[in-house]
């Protein structure tokens, strides 16, 4: 059995969304499956997280938002990056190698 | 860019509040719908995918929640939504917010009321510009730090001083106004040239004077004050250039004051300093002049003062005769006008907010009671998706808009108090360096800074008692309250109830001992015997006509007329005049020293209170002859000189010696050594309360010998005083015509009751204490309302309990002695809480100020009747409530559970 999925850490919760609307856009549901499975299924987005979360991100400029249909004909609301949101993407990202690196290293060492 | 679309986004949510709320609906409820058909294509049935979709989920509410609060605007919109809520939880219950508001408006109104009078006195500026800058000059001797200063020094140093950018001086000076219009005594100054460009005030019409009016023989000039602008000249430019008719000289009109200036008292004529009689200018040993100066930019007080020290030890050499032994002191100006009010006002501001800690008590106790009752509705709310940070933010929300409504009610109250004050004070104000109760009083208004702090303060409340019921339903079980069906009530109440209680009863005791030791003083003070009767003494004063009074004699002789016609009016039992009431500190000391031994100096020479005196101002007075005699009519310009001089002077100077036949000599007095001829009482003359040693011994001058240069000035200067069984709304309609037969030209005034002198010169410890007084009596009824409150509510609590009690046989009278010894005990813990707190606080306010005479701080009659005081409303309080308890039905009460 797998390991139970941890919960998203504080501050990666942005990271992870901005990086699975990074290919194409999707609905809140769908957010939450990408990250699981892009994270292999260690983390896990509850909907009490991610909803918060997605309407400050499109306040903050990064994410827009459209209904649209869904796979199986559903009404469902799409987020998609914004220019600043592909930019805020790469800063968390290059922000999230150092630290992993710093940590890795801090580690390391005896 | 971050912040704009934010803004952007807090703007959209705010105007198009509806339509967002419907689409989050939307998107929620749109997961969910996707969420279930994913289930079910991993095969569950619908019912089982719907069920465990909403679990993943965990509650579209909850959710749609979240989302709220992380948005831009959340803070807004919830502030908004809990002050609806609260609004229409107030309205609900009109009884219960009554009595908040009220007890509220109580508590704040009188901390506004008395902000306001710190604020106008202490805190605000001086309504000059650039006040900083403005400085008292004075100087100061062995005995005083800071006494007058006499013309030839301050023309010195204003000369050669360089801190200052302008000096200039004032002298009080009365005025009597014969023209035009009809005769009225004036209050006025007269002012050196520069006055009012030193103070930096800009004169609405016309000018100040210039150098050379400010001169002996320079053009008579004055200037007025807007109020008589307006009164004798309608407010028309065209009183510039008019004459004015002061003392019998004509003075030319050269400017108008500003609307409300006000410098020291009131002023309605100013005229040029150096006008002065020649013989009182240039003597450097009187000091009467108060100079005041505008530092330069970057000149700090201390600067100033090491200048002026420098300067005066020149002076030192040049005049030893009248200046050796004499300093120099530069005070900021504020602080020499607000003097030591601001120690007793700071006392007044603690007890007025433990008013306010007392009023805040009694509304914490019932927010704890009423939400006790409201348990219910919260565990609803909490069960609906509130956190408990969003349940205490709404009862805080309640509690401030409570509190708001207190403070503007109590704001109101403020304004009301506030208008009452010019009434409530003595009305002659003493000049600087003498202390008095409220100095600046005209100062004192409901203005912007005091709403402010009407309003940080209510603010400020609303929070504090907010928190109790706040943090008391922190940790409600949501369980047993949801199923207690609005009944609930949580015990841990009580006790948060009884802290209250208990304090609210040691803040109520410590103010009742504050007032009780001041109206102590009063007691005591009254008791005094201050050297004469001070019943049946009415003292007036006239401004006897200047064509009478054109030379010294002929002024002796209309003063001798005036004084033989009141004599003659009925009800009159004696008459005579003085130039300075005791007890009003306004007379002037001056060196002297007995026999032919002259001082080193005359700054070292002892000091002595002298009084002008007429032959039966003794008699009038009704202080006692000791030794030798009174003046008598011989006593005139021609005949040897002699004094009278009080017991404390006989005492200190010739305590094994015979007084009599010995002589003294005056300081810079044209006057020859006198003979002692007499030995009178002494007269507590300072204040009631034991003064400084150096204003004790007294000398009596017979006022029909003062010199031929001193009578247009001393004379000017009298009051008459009158003995009479008579009131003074029965006696002056008759003495008036008595004095105008001289001439329609001599107003009388300031007519006043040696009563009302006597307690005005208690004012210093009255005001205070009526003000205490008031607060205790508030805090009284605050308290005993606060204990009511909480003995009612355990007895409704305890219903159950008392009905049980009495089906086991408990009589009526033991319930009836259980609730008021529940009560008793809570007050009884905070008397003695408060009685330890009264003692330490009054032992340590009594060490920094003089407010207490003849009681101790620690006054046993004062703590007993204090304490009966409270125990026996105590018991009032708890009365009703005990009859309730006592007649609870035990079947009822049962049954009701």
């Amino acid at each position: 059995m797998a390991s139970e999925p941890t919960n998203l850490l504080q501050g990666t919760l942005d990271l992870m969304i901005l990086k699975a609307l990074a290919l194409e856009e999707m609905h809140g549901l769908g957010i939450s499956r990408r990250v699981e499975q892009i994270t292999k299924g260690t983390f896990r987005v509850k909907p009490g997280s991610l909803f918060p979360a997605l309407h400050r991100m499109e306040e903050a400029g990064w994410l827009t938002s459209a209904w649209g249909e869904s796979d199986n004909k559903r009404r469902a609301k799409y987020y998609r990056l914004t220019k600043a949101g592909r930019r805020q993407l790469e800063t968390e990202t290059e922000r999230w190698g150092r630290i992993s690196l710093a940590i890795a290293r801090a580690l390391e060492a005896s | 860019m971050r912040l704009l679309s934010r803004v952007k986004s807090f703007l959209r949510g705010f105007l198009h509040k509806q339509q967002i709320d419907a689409e989050l609906d939307d998107e929620i409820r749109s997961t969910l719908e996707l969420l279930t058909e994913q289930k079910i294509s991993e095969g569950m049935n619908s019912k089982e995918a719907r069920r465990a979709a909403g679990i993943e989920l965990g509650g579209v509410e909850q959710v749609k929640e979240r989302v709220r609060a992380a948005r831009a605007g959340a803070w807004l919109e919830s502030l908004l939504q809990d002050v609806r809520f609260g609004l229409r939880m107030l309205r609900k219950n009109p009884g219960f917010t009554a009595v908040v508001v009220i007890t509220l408006a109580l508590g704040i109104g009188a901390n506004t009321a008395l902000f306001s009078v710190v604020q106008g006195v202490v805190l605000a500026p001086l309504p000059y510009p650039e006040p900083d800058r403005l400085v008292a000059v004075g100087e100061s001797n062995p005995r005083f730090p800071l006494v007058a200063v006499s013309y030839p020094n301050f023309r010195d140093k204003q000369r050669i001083a360089r801190s200052f950018e302008q000096m200039a001086a004032f002298g009080r000076q009365g005025y009597n106004l014969t023209g035009p219009g009809t005769p009225e005594h004036l209050d006025g100054k007269e002012i050196s040239s520069g006055f009012f460009s030193t103070l930096g005030v800009k004169l609405t019409l016309g000018r100040g004077f210039s150098p050379a009016e400010d001169v002996h023989g320079g053009a008579p000039v004055v200037i007025i004050s807007d109020r008589l602008f307006r009164n004798r000249f309608d407010g028309q430019p065209e009183a510039l250039g008019k004459s004015l008719t002061l003392d019998g000289v004509a003075y030319t009109i050269i400017g108008v004051t500003p609307p409300g200036f006000h410098f020291e008292g009131d002023a309605d004529v100013y005229t040029p300093l150096g006008e002065a009689a020649p013989l009182i200018l240039n003597i450097r040993a009187s000091h009467w002049l108060f100079p005041i100066g505008r530092l330069r930019p970057g000149v700090s007080v201390l600067q100033a003062q090491a200048e002026m020290s420098a300067i005066q030890k020149d002076l030192d050499q040049i005049y030893p005769d009248a200046d050796r032994d004499l300093g120099m002191a530069v005070v900021p100006l504020k602080q020499q006008i607000v003097g030591n009010a601001g120690g007793t006002l700071l006392l007044l501001l603690g007890a007025v907010g433990l008013v306010l800690l007392i009023a805040c008590a009694n509304v914490a106790n019932l927010l704890l009671a009423r939400s006790a009752a409201r348990t219910h509705e919260f565990a609803v709310r909490s069960a609906l998706g509130a956190n408990r940070t969003r349940i205490a933010r709404q009862l805080i929300t309640e509690s401030v808009l409570l509190s708001l409504a207190g403070g503007a009610l109590g704001v109101l109250i403020a304004f009301w108090g506030v208008s009452r004050v010019p009434g409530f004070l003595p009305g002659r104000e003493n000049i600087w360096g003498a202390s008095r109760f409220l100095p600046r009083s005209e100062n004192i208004a409901v203005n912007l800074p005091v709403l402010l702090f009407a309003f940080s303060a209510s603010i400020a409340v609303g929070i504090l008692f907010g928190l109790a019921p706040a943090l008391k339903n922190w940790n409600v079980d949501l369980q047993p309250a949801l199923k207690e069906g609005g009944h609930g009530f949580a015990s841990g109440h009580h006790r948060a109830q009884r802290v209250f209680v208990i304090a609210q009863m040691a803040s109520t005791l410590m103010l009742l001992v504050g007032a009780g030791l001041l109206f102590r003083t009063l007691r005591s003070l009254w008791e005094v015997n201050p050297g004469f009767d001070t019943h049946h003494v009415i003292t007036f004063r006239v401004g006897v006509s200047p064509s009478l009074t054109n030379t010294a004699s002929r002024t002796r002789i209309a003063y001798q007329q005036l004084i033989e016609r009141i004599r003659g009016v009925p009800g009159v039992q004696a008459a005579d005049f003085t130039d300075v009431m005791p007890l009003t500190r306004q007379g002037g000391t001056m060196p002297f020293w007995i026999g032919s031994q002259k001082p080193a100096s005359l700054q070292a020479a002892p000091r002595l209170v002298t009084f002008l005196a007429g032959p039966d101002y003794f008699q009038t007075m009704g202080i006692p002859l000791l030794r030798g005699r009174l003046f008598t009519s011989e006593d005139t310009i021609t005949s040897p000189h002699v004094v009278v001089i009080d017991s404390v002077f006989a005492h200190l100077y010739f305590p094994n010696s015979n007084p009599l036949g010995q002589t003294i000599t005056f300081g810079f007095s044209p006057t020859p050594p006198c003979q002692i001829v007499g030995v009178v009482g002494h007269v507590k003359d300072w204040g009631l309360q034991d003064p400084a040693a150096n204003v004790r011994n007294q000398l009596y001058f017979p006022l029909y010998q003062d010199p031929d240069p001193w009578v247009a000035d001393n004379y000017a200067d009298l009051r008459v005083i009158v003995r009479t069984p008579l009131d003074p709304a029965t006696v002056m309609p008759a003495i008036k015509p008595a004095v105008y037969e001289a001439g329609s030209e001599q107003p009388v005034y300031d007519v006043q009751t040696m009563q009302q002198i006597v307690s005005a010169s208690m004012s210093s410890q009255r005001y205070p204490m009526i003000l205490l007084g008031v607060f205790a009596g508030l805090a009284l009824l605050l308290a005993s309302v606060g204990l009511y409150g909480v003995i009612s509510y355990s007895v409704a609590q305890r219903v159950r309990e008392i009905g049980i009690r009495m089906a086991l046989g408990a009589e009526r009278w033991d319930v009836f002695r259980m609730v008021i010894g529940h009560g008793l005990r809570l007050a009884l813990v905070g008397l003695e809480m408060g009685a330890v707190a009264a003692l330490i606080l009054t032992r340590i306010v009594s060490s920094f100020s003089h407010l207490l005479y003849g009681v101790g701080t620690n006054d046993p009659l004062t703590f007993v009747v204090v304490s009966v005081v409270l125990t026996v409303v105590a018991v009032l309080a708890c009365y009703i409530p005990a009859r309730r308890a006592m007649r609870v039905d035990p079947m009822v009460a049962l049954r009701y559970e």
